[in-house]
């Protein structure tokens, strides 16, 4: 088992250093200049000078300069922000998105996992038609459209919770986490039916039911638990998507959060910042990859990591 | 039953949370920025809302009256002005104060000047208005360790005296003089964020010094909160020598990128002021007959840009080398359905550059809407009704739905109306700004907004050296009067120049002037000090929310 961790924990640097590569050249061979930030052009000596400051006046310069840094937690300038750099950008709008993926992670994995028991239990009857249509519903309406809609009722209309504000108050995350949290929760209830249906049909339930255990007892505790190793496998990207933000649901809400910065760096085309997300995404990415290949030792002790 | 623990056990932190976290309390005036701030360095402040907050922060020599945006001593209490106009003599004020105390210094302007100078950003051209400026900034680009500091004219006799020589009479110095790369820096406070290039003999200096709570200012506010993607606050600084008239003890800047959501929290009263909204909601509120929405001039104007040079990108022959064909574009287009059912708020058509902001400019005449002379023009360009015309690319930035709205309509019309196939191609942001910068485009979108208060800050742009003429057209005359313009002492017979100028610019179009633009506004009636100003500009000194 610790032969394993370490083995992965010393894959995680080689991974990196590929999709560094990989997200650097695309940025470099982009079209457009990320120093331009207004509609007028640069005077070259302004361009030239700020190329210098940022260490990108060549491409190998560039690519040698950050990662050096970077092993030292120095993100560097961000190019579109340049009154910020990109390592406090990261530490000031991570937590609202960790927070606020966290939250709806476990609404996600609380509601999600009841929906698809639910639905198991009561297969081709009135609570797995309810249940797959909300499933179905989560899946498919994309994230604009929910966070708009609870936006307009539960904001503008009712006023129950504020929008547009961040004061790092329980209120403020509410609607945003259950416009975070419905993908998921989809997801983990179609995920958690069909292992359900699967794991309901198996010999250790009827034997354990002709037994005479408690149908909740044997629901909750000798078949969820099997049940639940697919979803796993899926909580563990997914918690990595949900707490690096959502730039739909952080537009609508206005919240501080990184997932903003996916897309608009991109458009500013502000490398230092485009490497700075996509190097912490993909570290969460192999950490909760990680953690959830241990987890599955804890959920089921026949499964060995190695 | 550990999960029902749990799920209990968050239920009470939640409420905790709730009840102990209460909302701070209110600012004296709140209103709602154009959107995040990129920075407050003034080396390299250049959006619009960086610039807003700025104005709050510090005072240049000059600053702008709160009324009427005309210039009037700032940090400098009384100016003198040579007879030729060439030297300003300023003289500081005793109580001139930094937000820490210290007393302003001619040494902070020079410091930030030659910083400016030396580590240049977007408006380091306001400076090479300083006889010898621009020397200085090329030869330290070239080599930091021989550019000579005592070749540019500003000179400090004693702390509280600054003289400044021009290259020429520049009536609107005093206004660049109250602009955010003139402000003055406190060199103090900076030294700990300061890098010095052992090799290169370059100082740069780190970006957390223009965050609070390092940043130290001049002006009438400081700046105590910068909290990314959710505003900033302005606290009324207690050193600044005019305190007892600056109105608001605390100001909140907020950011929303959801138009729509700030007018929510407009409607809510939570906020005093939208400094912009969009085009929707503005025309929206007025037609409901709201008289919160304020819609005005503004100083810009909305265009399309013909590429003039003798070919086109790839070679190709340019039909737009021959001026008829520009001219007979530029007639065959009636501008009115654009403003009528596209951008909707009422603005001004043009068949002119320059806008109608400066009351003693006589503006000149440009081409009207005659499609009979579009017809005749294009045929003696040689292509009669349309035949033999090259199909062109019209290119425009995708970020706004109104630009490709607006292209549909000039291409249906030059179809309809001179029989030519203008096809659209829309462009991501940064791609239109190299193509467009590039001369790398048939005809592109494009639009001006002034940068100080002179008719010159338009006509500049196209100087045929100008790095702002994408165009790629070329006029001695027009240069020519320019630099008369530049020469001239009197300031009526320096607008007739200009004037003189922009006539021969919009007869031979280069550019196809479409409209004026407007500012949009949503604001309280009983908010005062917020001038509507075609340059949206605003001195906080006087600005309260009347709650």
């Amino acid at each position: 088992m610790f032969r394993f961790i370490a083995f992965r924990i010393l894959q995680f640097p080689l991974i990196l250093a590929i999709i560094y590569v990989g997200t650097f050249l695309l940025c470099w061979v982009a079209p457009g200049d990320p120093f331009q930030r207004t509609e007028r052009p640069l005077p070259p000596q302004v361009a030239e000078s700020l190329r210098r400051q940022y260490h990108a006046e060549t491409w190998y310069g560039f690519l040698v300069y950050y990662p050096i840094k970077m092993i030292q937690g120095d993100f560097g300038p961000s190019f579109n922000f340049p009154g910020r750099s990109v390592g406090q950008i990261i530490k000031d709008t991570l937590p609202v998105s960790a927070t606020v993926g966290l939250i709806a992670m476990l609404i996600a994995v609380i509601v999600g996992t009841f929906i698809g028991t639910l639905a198991a239990v009561y297969r081709s009857r009135a609570p797995d038609w309810i249940s797959l249509t909300v499933a179905l519903v989560g899946v498919s309406l994309p994230s604009f459209v929910v966070a708009a809609l609870l936006r307009a009722l539960f904001a503008f209309e009712w006023d129950w919770f504020p929008v547009g504000s961040w004061t790092w108050s329980p209120k403020e995350m509410v609607l945003p986490a259950v416009a975070l949290s419905l993908l998921p929760m989809a997801y983990v209830a179609r995920l958690t039916r069909v292992s359900m249906i699967d794991t309901l049909s198996s010999d250790y339930i009827r034997t354990a039911r002709a037994k005479g255990v408690g149908r909740l007892k044997v629901i909750f505790k000798h078949a969820l638990r099997n049940a639940v190793l697919p979803v796993l496998s899926y909580i563990g990207p997914a918690t990595a998507i949900t707490m690096t933000g959502s730039f739909v649901v952080e537009t609508v809400f206005q919240l501080p959060g990184m997932g903003d910065f996916f897309v608009r760096s991109v458009e500013a085309r502000d490398q230092t910042m485009i490497l700075g997300v996509v190097m912490i995404y993909s570290s969460m990415l192999l950490a909760l990859n990680l953690l959830t290949d241990i987890g599955y030792t804890f959920v089921d002790p026949r499964i060995s990591v190695s | 039953m550990k999960l029902s623990r749990l799920i209990l056990a968050t239920f009470f932190t939640v409420g905790w949370a709730s009840i102990t976290l209460r909302a701070a309390d209110k600012a004296d005036f709140i209103f709602v920025n154009r959107g995040d701030i990129g920075t407050l360095d003034p080396n390299r402040m250049s959006w619009m809302q960086d610039i807003r907050i700025g104005y709050a922060l510090w005072e240049g020599l000059y600053a702008l009256d709160p009324d009427t945006l005309d210039p009037i001593p700032g940090a400098a209490e009384k100016i003198e002005q040579s007879e030729d106009n060439l030297t300003y003599t300023f003289h500081l004020r005793e109580n001139g104060r930094w937000s820490n105390g210290d007393p302003v210094t001619v040494d902070n302007f020079i410091f930030a000047w030659k910083r400016m100078l030396e580590e240049p950003g977007d408006y380091t051209y306001l400076l090479f208005y300083i006889k010898g400026a621009r020397a200085y900034s090329e030869a330290f680009e070239k080599d930091p360790k021989s550019a000579k500091w005592e070749n540019v004219s500003v000179r400090a006799p004693d702390p509280r005296t600054l003289i400044v020589t021009l290259d020429n009479p520049t009536p609107f110095f005093p206004d660049i003089c109250a602009f955010p790369p003139m402000f003055p820096l406190n060199q103090k406070t900076l030294e700990k964020f300061k890098h010095f290039d052992q090799a290169t003999g370059r100082t740069t200096y780190d970006a957390a010094f223009a965050t609070p709570p390092n940043l130290v200012t001049n002006g009438p506010f400081m700046l105590t909160r910068w909290q990314l993607k959710v505003g900033q606050t302005l606290t009324k600084n207690p050193y600044y020598w005019d305190k007892q008239h600056v109105v608001s003890n605390t100001i909140e800047s907020l950011v929303f990128d959801d138009p729509l959501l700030a007018l929510q929290r407009y409607e809510r009263g939570d906020v005093d002021w939208l400094a912009e909204t969009s085009g929707d909601i503005a025309a929206q509120l007025r037609d409901a007959g709201r008289k919160d929405v304020r819609i005005f001039p503004s100083f810009g104007t909305y265009f399309y840009s013909f590429n003039c040079q003798p070919t086109l990108p790839g070679g190709r022959k340019n039909p737009f080398a021959d001026m008829r064909v520009r001219q007979a574009l530029t007639m065959a287009i009636d501008k009115r359905p654009i403003v009528r059912n596209v951008t909707k708020l009422g603005e001004e058509i043009t068949s002119l550059y320059v806008p109608p902001t400066f009351p003693t400019y006589k503006r000149p005449t440009g081409l009207a809407y005659d499609v009979a002379k579009s017809k005749q023009l294009l045929a003696d360009a040689g292509y009669p009704d349309g035949k033999g015309f090259p199909t062109l690319k019209l290119i425009f930035n995708t970020e706004f739905n109104d630009h490709k709205l607006i292209a549909e309509i000039m291409s249906r019309q030059w179809k309809q109306k001179l029989n030519i196939n203008i096809e659209l191609d829309g462009l991501e942001i940064k791609q239109f700004q190299t193509r467009l910068h590039g001369k790398d485009y048939d005809i592109a979108r494009a639009s001006w907004y002034g940068d100080y208060n002179d008719v010159s800050t338009f006509t500049d742009k196209y100087r045929s050296d100008s790095l702002n003429n994408d165009s790629g057209w070329i006029n001695a005359d027009y240069d020519k009067l320019l630099d008369q313009a530049l020469k001239e002492t009197d300031a009526q017979k320096r607008l007739d120049l200009l004037s003189k100028a922009e006539q021969i610019l919009v007869t031979e179009v280069p550019i196809l002037p479409l409209y004026h633009y407007v500012n949009k506004y949503v604001m309280r009636d009983n908010v005062k000090g917020i001038p509507l100003n075609p340059r949206n500009m605003v001195v906080f000194k006087k600005v309260t929310a009347g709650r």
